[in-house]
């Protein structure tokens, strides 16, 4: 085989092997992303959290927000909710960029398999 | 309210289900920390040949041997045909011992706490309904929609319910839709006369949103994650688990892919025996 072709298959295989360890790390993201809250589920999104803050900047300390069956659901305690996804926010993205990290270091198929992420 | 997990086993010739079912059993201990009570056609096999106290409570049901014959791959090259026994699923609510059930087939491993949050959950029913196939090179239309011109495609393989008369309506009428598979099948214009429990619960759902989309259930949180019998779970170390997921028009040619506190249905049966082969044999 050309040496040419060889090297960028071989490269090739590495860059599958990247994106899938990169989508599983992904997927656990979003998992991490998923909130409850008086039996409803809330998946945080940067919308969220800004919406949540435009209303307690203007004062509001409930609200009607959707959740992710699009039900209607009373918010009580508006600060305490946007405490909560802020804070699973931070955790969840903290770990996300952490592993991502982790895993950009690795130049090898071996490695992006083998790292504990 | 009692809570719990529920798991069916029925061995065929090749695959022993309960195995399974004692490791998803101990997963659940540890992650969950859930009892898990098991459905079974043979019950001695359970007492006789493992540690019962892993299950809460072992429940027993009639031994039936009525074909619904299938292929059972192990990664792209090896493959036996065996008596796919998953008649059962639609008799959960009436044999469940839990007032709150997780329904779960016996080859999802699990190793996360996700699950609890369906405990917390408003709804009444959760189902799956999005999914992540780990090679990311399928076509997964087959799990999106039933049929060409069907319903939506639910997972049966992981259901959460409640005991209340609307889903004791719903799971009767899983019932019938599997009394009456043939009529169904052909209605929903599902090409093989091979019953399927994701089948009978999404057309279930169809019919109990009146033909229609809507809020009769919720979606389990996060998305199912899963290999298929044509990947190959390889290894197993706590909570991280090793794949080699097929190469897409490269028959026997695979990928490397981890994932760590992730929970995955593996529905390669055979890799997934000789992982939990190993597991018990570590445990002495």
């Amino acid at each position: 085989m050309d040496e040419r072709l060889e090297k960028a298959l071989e490269f090739s295989n590495f860059m599958v092997t990247f994106n899938n360890q990169k989508r599983v790390l992904k997927e656990k993201y979003s998992q991490d992303l998923i909130y409850y809250y008086v039996g409803a589920q809330f998946t945080v999104t940067k919308e969220l959290i800004n919406f949540c803050y435009t209303l307690l900047s203007s004062d509001n300390t409930e609200a009607i927000i959707l959740d992710d069956n699009d039900l209607p659901i009373q918010i009580s305690n508006l600060q305490e909710f946007h405490t909560n996804i802020l804070d699973i926010y931070f955790t969840a993205s903290n770990e996300y960029f952490n592993k991502y990290v982790a895993l950009k270091k690795h130049r090898s198929v071996q490695g992006l398999v083998e790292i504990n992420v | 309210m009692s809570k719990g997990v529920l798991v069916i086993a029925r061995n065929n010739k090749n695959i022993d289900y309960v195995k399974q079912a004692i490791f998803l059993a101990k997963n659940v201990s540890k992650y969950l920390n859930l009892p898990t009570s098991i459905i079974t056609d043979n019950a001695n096999y359970v007492t006789e040949h493992f540690d019962p106290t892993v299950f809460d409570k072992i429940i027993s049901i009639e031994y039936d041997d009525a074909m619904n014959s299938r292929s059972f791959y192990d990664g792209g090259l090896a493959s036996k045909s065996d008596n796919f026994k998953n008649s059962s699923r639609s008799v959960v609510y009436d044999l469940t011992p839990y007032d709150e059930t997780l329904l779960l087939d016996s080859d999802f491993v699990i190793n996360n706490d996700m699950f609890l949050k369906c405990f917390e959950s408003n709804q009444d029913l959760l189902l799956y309904k999005d999914s992540c196939e780990l090679s990311n090179t399928r076509n997964t239309k087959e799990f999106t929609y039933i049929s060409d011109t069907g319903c939506e495609f639910y997972w049966a393989t992981c259901v959460f319910f409640r005991k209340s008369s609307v889903n004791k309506i719903y799971f009767n009428l899983i019932k019938h839709i599997q009394d009456e598979w043939n009529h169904y099948r052909r209605l929903y214009q599902i090409q093989s006369n091979l019953f399927r429990n994701d089948f009978a619960f999404s057309i279930a759902i169809h019919i109990m949103n009146g033909f229609s989309k809507g809020n009769f259930f919720g979606e389990m949180p996060g998305k199912l994650i899963y290999i298929t019998d044509q990947d190959i779970l390889w290894e197993k170390q706590d909570d991280k688990m090793t794949f080699l997921v097929a190469k897409k028009d490269y028959l026997g040619e695979y990928y490397a892919i981890s994932t760590k506190g992730t929970s995955v249905h593996v529905m390669n049966k055979f890799s997934l025996g000789r992982i939990i082969d190993e597991e018990l044999l570590n445990e002495g």
